[in-house]
């Protein structure tokens, strides 16, 4: 089968973050060191930066992606544990520090995102397996005086004449070896461990509250940071009065930091108490004159401008006159938070010409750069200690958290734990942009959706995250030459290029031979980054639902409109077949209703079926089906786990997600007005992976996208209410 | 000074009595399993277990525990002697982040405490104060109930022993 090509977007007037990730086309490393990062343990082989063997028969590895939730230390583990020929589970792995053999094979930097990382490692870590394996395979048959063809391997051990002989007895004489390179790699027939079922490798420390966070890191001497902060993003401080502050109990010191005042004490509770009473008068940016009816109005305008092309291919206006049933729908997606359950955190030390830097973060690389950046330190005297992430979903790729605990630190010489409030997370953070959507579309008389004409208005996610990412990926650059390329961007999005991941999604999927995408900017100066799925997470939402409009204007099977509109994308089209099917054997108890959706993002496909019904006004979900194909399934449970996620973390979008803005101040503050999906609102998933040679692509977040349309479409058939808004509510 | 039974151990402290309990069990107990996630008792993250009833501690002050008995994760089990309900969490594969499971384990204990076979109904009722953002809640549920059918019926080992050691820690 061959695959759709997602970056068939015109290259040149598209640019900027391609699919969740870093900076496309910039190549980025957070260290300018060559030595190698890993320091042998006592006799152990260190052949390369990725595995270490030990006397005692001991594996390490090395994961160099950030372990946020998804997986990705039981995946990688898999990868290298297939073609080394070691249990998965015996393997202790490490969290990576800064590197640059640590990189992100995908972007070119050491960042996790863009549900790269499965993709990016899969040949890279396979061959990193098979070389250790070949280099122990050619110690034994020195040490024990055997050709190396008679040798075989099993679980750590070799295998010789019968007799098994841990690899740690090898690692003396395997260190004065050649390592061999471009060893070959296993037949996926020879799996042993990838594709099979094995539970996570962080179950057990993550179920005993004994894996680590950021917040976790407690140091001698520590002295806890809370930052008061403006209601509205982008003020800055006119006056301070601390006097009050400062006579509170255990506080020691009160900071001006970048982004508000800090103050600092001997513990958490007194630093945040005493922050609770400080007189901080605010110099507001234009923002605080923007609310929501305003920025509504705003993007509504936007659709009359005939915006910036994004793509274009045929005659979609003569074909849209030409077509036998037409729509023109206008779908809306606000602003949200991603509200990971750890709030942000870090620990910073600086002293002496040296410093150390504890967070979880999605660019341990970075974090080490900013730091460098703001003690006024080289970067190899920085030391950046990765711990697990408690949920990142994109928002652990902006890191104020790390500058702020960096100027207290400087500023108090102490060692300093830096700990956000969850309202400091929902109203001051990075955000999803809202995005105001327009399709206008016709289906001819075969049923062939012949005229598609999107529009997106709405903010741009690169000029805050270049702002944010390049200070840390390049700790040397000055602060003008940042503020140039950002202010570059920024001008070049209002009227030149369209920043691909604000309209991904939108116009990829289906056959579409007239279409015409375009792209409004309207940026009102919240601070916006990717979240969970990126662009997709609000474009999946309109061209889905403008399918379901135009398969019942055209009286067919909405699945089946779909399946004959994806002839150009066959894996795409062959997961919604699956899903035809499988829909099929549903049966939906009175009153409840199915509902389908499909998107393909980040090099994966998946489709979803809903089963809804309506209870007290609200809309219920009951099930949900998804069938995702990605390619070689590594770690099938793992895959499940992340669709399953997906559909949460989606659902909580579709029924709840909304941030309004007050005279530029976003108006909920905790879960009580930002909910949550809860246990007893979430559905049973069953997740049908399609078997699959491809290469892997990505899992954490292509499950997201189809449950919104999914869900929408399911109410449409519930109650004949096209509900194109989010979060769904009910007339 | 207020004195409390921490995880079978008598410990007292002198931080202020308006602290909320999570704060004293993470910054001067310095046990870091208990999570901070709202600071409302909106989310659980932070759920223990005082005299063997699940509660919000980030919302507790500890002149609200004295004399009283609080079990805290590390007290539930450890990786070399899980707890029946964290043995079901590992073969389920529960966690993704991991960040709120510690909350999420404390309330499935407390509940399978108070009523060892619970319907989904009831798992859902009980679970509805534990968000978990990764969205680990099909898994969760499947875990407490292959929990409730595991023979150890014995949820809080903390409350096994109510004579408690007498070795003090004071902080």
């Amino acid at each position: 089968m061959s695959t759709v090509d997602y970056s068939r977007r015109r290259f040149l007037r598209n640019s900027g973050i391609a699919g969740g990730g870093l900076l496309v086309g910039f190549s980025l490393t957070g260290c300018s060191t060559s030595a190698p990062p890993l320091k042998p343990l006592a006799g152990a082989l260190a052949p390369n930066s990725f595995v270490q063997i030990t006397p005692d028969n001991r594996i390490l590895f090395y994961c160099p992606r950030d372990e946020m939730g998804q997986g990705v230390t039981t995946g990688l583990t898999t990868l290298v544990a297939e073609e080394l020929d070691v249990n998965p589970a015996a393997i202790q792995i490490e969290l990576a520090g800064p590197h640059p053999d640590y990189s992100n094979p995908a972007f070119g930097a050491q960042g996790t995102g863009g549900s790269t990382s499965m993709a990016a490692h899969y040949d890279q870590l396979r061959q990193v397996g098979a070389d250790v394996r070949a280099l122990i395979l050619n110690a034994a048959a020195k040490d024990l005086a055997i050709d190396v063809a008679q040798l075989t391997t099993d679980n750590s051990f070799v295998i010789a004449n019968g007799e098994r002989h841990p690899y740690g007895k090898f690692v003396a004489s395997a260190a004065t070896l050649e390592v061999p390179v471009d060893t070959p790699v296993k037949p996926a027939a020879e799996f042993k461990y990838i594709g099979t079922e094995f539970p996570r490798l962080d179950g057990v420390i993550k179920s005993t509250g004994t894996a680590t966070y950021g917040i976790d890191i407690d140091v001698p001497g520590m002295h806890y940071a809370v930052v008061a902060r403006a209601p509205v993003a982008g003020s800055t401080v006119n006056t301070v009065d601390d006097t009050a502050t400062r006579d509170m109990a255990g506080v020691i010191d009160v900071v001006p930091v970048a982004t508000g005042i800090a103050v600092v004490a001997e513990k958490y509770w007194q630093a945040k108490k005493a922050a609770a009473v400080l007189d901080i008068k605010w110099d507001q940016p234009e923002l605080a004159k923007v609310t929501s009816a305003s920025l509504r109005a705003d993007y509504t305008a936007g659709l009359n401008e005939e915006g910036e092309s994004a793509d274009e291919e045929g005659d979609a206006a003569a074909a849209l006159a030409n077509a036998t049933h037409t729509i023109d729908s206008t779908y809306w997606a606000p602003h949200l938070a991603h509200a990971p359950m750890e709030p942000m955190s870090a620990v910073v030390h600086v002293r002496n010409g040296e410093a150390d830097v504890w967070t979880g973060s999605q660019g341990p690389g970075a974090v080490q750069g900013l730091v460098a950046r703001y003690a006024g330190l080289d970067v190899e005297n920085v030391r950046s200690h990765q711990t697990y992430l408690g949920g990142a979903f994109g928002r652990r790729a902006t890191l104020h958290h790390v500058i702020e605990a960096t100027q207290v630190s400087m500023a108090t010489g102490k060692p300093i734990h830096l700990l956000w409030s969850r309202e400091d997370d929902i109203k001051n953070g990075v955000f999803r942009p809202a995005s105001l959507m327009n399709i206008r579309a016709g289906v001819n008389a075969n049923g062939k959706v012949d005229a598609w004409q999107a529009k997106r208005v709405g903010g741009n996610i690169t000029p805050e995250t270049l702002k944010n990412a390049l200070p840390g990926f390049l700790p040397n650059m000055p602060e003008g030459v940042i503020d140039w390329v950002v202010g570059l961007s920024n001008s070049a999005f209002d009227g030149w290029v369209v920043d691909g991941s604000s309209v991904e999604g939108l116009f990829e999927d289906y056959d579409l031979p007239n279409r015409e995408v375009t792209h409004v900017t309207q940026d009102h100066g919240l601070p916006l980054t990717f979240w969970r799925s990126v662009g997709h997470s609000y474009t999946a939402f309109a061209k889905e639902i403008a399918m379901d409009e135009l398969a019942l204007l055209a009286d067919q099977d909405p699945v089946q409109f779909r399946i004959n509109n994806l002839d150009n994308n066959p894996r795409l089209q062959n997961v919604v077949s699956v899903a035809q099917k499988a829909m099929a054997k549903m049966q939906p108890a009175e009153g409840r209703f199915l509902g389908f959706a499909a998107h393909g993002s980040f090099k994966s496909y998946v489709a979803e079926v809903a089963e809804v019904s309506i209870e007290n006004g609200a809309v219920k979900v009951h099930n949900v089906l998804c069938v995702v194909d990605c390619g070689v399934a590594v770690n099938p449970d793992v895959i499940r786990s992340q669709m399953e996620g997906a559909v949460m973390y989606g659902l909580t979008a579709a029924l709840h997600g909304n941030l309004d803005l007050d005279d530029g101040v976003i108006r909920q503050s905790n879960f009580h007005d930002y909910p949550i999906l809860r246990m007893n609102e979430a559905p049973a998933v069953e997740v049908i992976i399609v078997e699959s040679r491809e290469a892997p692509t990505g899992v954490g977040e292509p499950g997201l996208p189809p449950i919104a349309p999914a869900v929408a479409n399911a109410v449409f058939k519930a109650t004949g209410q096209r509900l194109r808004s989010l979060p769904l509510r009910l007339a | 000074m207020i004195e409390f039974t921490l995880n079978g151990e008598r410990v007292r402290t002198d931080d202020s009595a308006d602290t909320p309990l999570l704060w004293v069990i993470r910054d001067t107990f310095k046990l870091k399993g208990s999570k901070f996630g709202c600071g409302a008792g909106l989310c659980g993250a932070c759920t223990m277990h005082v005299d063997g009833r699940a509660s919000r501690t980030c919302i507790l002050p500890i002149s609200a525990v004295a004399g009283k008995a609080i079990t805290t994760i590390e007290g539930l089990g450890t990786p070399d002697n899980l707890h029946p309900v964290q043995e079901s969490w590992v073969a389920h594969s529960v966690p993704q982040c991991g960040y709120c499971q510690s909350g999420q384990i404390m309330s499935a204990s407390a509940l399978l405490a108070d009523n060892p076979s619970p319907s989904e109904a009831e798992v859902d009722s009980a679970m509805a104060g534990n968000i978990c953002r990764c969205g680990c809640y099909p898994r969760i549920k499947a875990a407490i109930l292959a929990a409730a059918d595991s023979p150890v019926q014995q949820f809080d080992p903390q409350l096994d022993h109510p004579s408690q050691q007498e070795t003090e820690a004071s902080a």
